[in-house]
């Protein structure tokens, strides 16, 4: 589609120049709305923010709130691939379990995350509980979903021939699909992960004394508002981040896997 | 033997029954284990808190509220969302350009923007529709650009070999072999609006020491921080269930209806 003319460097420097261009834009429109607006508690002047964002990663307040939200999504994220992985393996291989389990699974399935937090605050109460309940629940689902879908898309050929030469069970589940399902799973997890970290900052912000949730809210009240802006550029940074990591790490354990599947 | 199939189906809609009926016998029978006065949720209480509810009106009403707001944001984004998205895919320096701005927004949580939705639009409907907005303007643009940049290059060409004007192959060309992706993205985006509408109500209601904002998240708050009653909060979580799987049906059925060939 592109057909920008020279090198694949030209073109590089070309993107910068252009997202740089965008950005300039964008910060002289935010600082013409700040000098219209009047108010430095409302709309705090892009300076500021980056004075405030300085000063917060100096003290290093945004290391730990955000090493904190970082470790809770990291948790919640494995116990959903641990117990969604498997479940997900069985429902794919075999029709009966899948009978029993999907009934369940769709009647859960629609009651969304955030939904969940008066019942899991008055359950769990304010802490470390709640939010990795709540990413938990939500990264549960895109992760089951996928494997179900990445078992069941398994190439019945190979499977066949797999029989043919006599390969045991567990040999037959390590070797054939496994491999076969992993990168649609992959694609669930980096699903999971963007939907949790999208609730992470409802859970914290609600039911949790710590975290880059907390922190944006807890600035508002003090009326920080440069603050606020940086905290959100934090939680957009780190988020992209992992989602970085996410994607490397699919490109390592699924070399063989084209694209890096849809965006939702 | 003609029956036996129909023997089969019943077998497996047993099957699919046993796990449900099962929690919820699980669930009544530690319920009523427990003292009286617990405020632990029963089903039975359930259904008798959503008979209460729905009898005065207030369930019904409160969803009403989320459901109009919820359908006014993403009303918002959608049109905002399309029109962006078909001149990005349209023309390469205007995708140039807004590109890494809408890239740099997207990993922003629409709960992130909460706060400083609080301080400049208040407690009410307007911080609401900006959140909702916020959160399906994603979905929809990055679908439209996707869409259209699957349309085939010859039709274009051979349109405008024609001498059609640009409007017209916007309209007749472009926006046809764009629309199953962006149906795509409008469902995806109500969803979405459907899960930001109770995160900003009952934020707004948490935050704001229960501040008039109204609908179905605030209600939940209400019943959490005030009234202290689980059963309505279930009932409330069973409701936002049930809405978010109408939604998605009717888009589904939009969606064929909208572009057969594809469904």
């Amino acid at each position: 589609m592109t057909t920008a003319p020279g090198s694949a460097v030209q073109r590089s420097y070309r993107t910068l120049w252009v997202s740089l261009r965008s950005f300039a834009v964008f910060f002289a429109l935010w600082w013409l709305l700040h000098w219209w607006n009047g108010n430095p508690l409302q709309l705090p002047s892009p300076l500021k923010v980056f004075e405030a964002l300085w000063g917060l990663l100096r003290e290093g307040e945004i290391a730990e709130h955000a090493s904190v939200s970082t470790l809770r999504m990291l948790l919640a994220l494995s116990l959903s691939i641990l117990v969604a992985v498997p479940l997900g393996f069985l429902m794919g291989l075999s029709p009966r379990a899948e009978e029993y389990i999907d009934p369940l699974v769709e009647m859960l399935r629609p009651i969304s995350g955030i939904a969940w937090l008066p019942l899991a605050l008055f359950i769990f109460g304010v802490g470390d509980t709640l939010p990795v309940f709540i990413m938990f629940y939500v990264g549960f689902f895109p992760i089951l979903l996928n494997t179900v879908a990445g078992v069941r898309q398994t190439d019945a050929r190979l499977l066949a021939a797999a029989r043919t030469m006599g390969i045991g069970r567990w040999r037959l589940l390590i070797h054939v699909l496994v491999p076969s399902a992993l990168p649609t799973v992959m694609v669930g997890i980096r699903l999971a992960f963007a939907a949790s970290w999208a609730a992470i900052v409802a859970a914290e912000l609600i039911g949790s004394p710590t975290g880059l949730g907390f922190a944006i809210e807890w600035y508002r009240q003090m009326l920080m508002t440069p603050k606020v802006f940086a905290f959100i550029l934090a939680i957009g940074v780190v988020g992209y981040v992992c989602d970085l990591g996410l994607r490397s790490l699919q490109r390592r354990l699924t070399p063989w896997a084209d694209g890096t599947g849809a965006s939702s | 033997m003609t029956n036996r199939p129909l023997d089969h189906r019943a077998l497996v809609w047993v099957r699919k029954l046993v796990l449900p009926v099962m929690l919820i016998a699980v669930w009544q029978f530690w319920a009523s284990t427990l003292p009286t006065g617990s405020p632990a949720p029963a089903p039975l209480k359930v259904l008798q808190t959503l008979g209460d509810l729905l009898s005065t009106g207030s369930l019904l009403s409160a969803t009403v509220q989320s459901l109009g707001r919820v359908v006014l944001g993403f009303a918002m984004a959608s049109v905002l969302g399309i029109a962006l998205g078909l001149m990005m895919g349209a023309s390469q320096a205007v995708r140039e350009n807004l590109d890494p701005i809408i890239e740099s927004f997207r990993p922003i949580a629409p709960m992130a923007i909460l706060p400083i939705a609080i301080l400049w639009l208040g407690t009410g409907t307007p911080t609401a529709l900006a959140i909702v907005a916020y959160a399906s303007f994603f979905p929809v643009i990055i679908n439209t650009v996707h869409g259209v940049s699957r349309v085939d290059r010859k039709l274009v060409l051979a349109a405008r070999t024609m001498g059609i004007s640009r409007w017209t192959i916007l309209t007749r060309v472009v926006l046809p072999g764009a629309l199953p992706s962006i149906v795509l993205g409008t469902r995806l985006a109500m969803g979405v609006a459907w899960t930001a509408i109770i995160a900003a109500e009952l934020a707004v209601g948490a935050k704001s020491g229960g501040g008039g904002s109204g609908g179905i998240g605030q209600m939940m708050f209400v019943f959490y921080a005030y009234n202290i009653d689980l059963n309505a909060i279930v009932v409330c979580m069973a409701v936002v269930g049930v809405v978010a799987l109408l939604i998605d049906q009717l888009f589904r059925l939009v969606e064929k209806r909208l572009i057969p060939w594809k469904a």
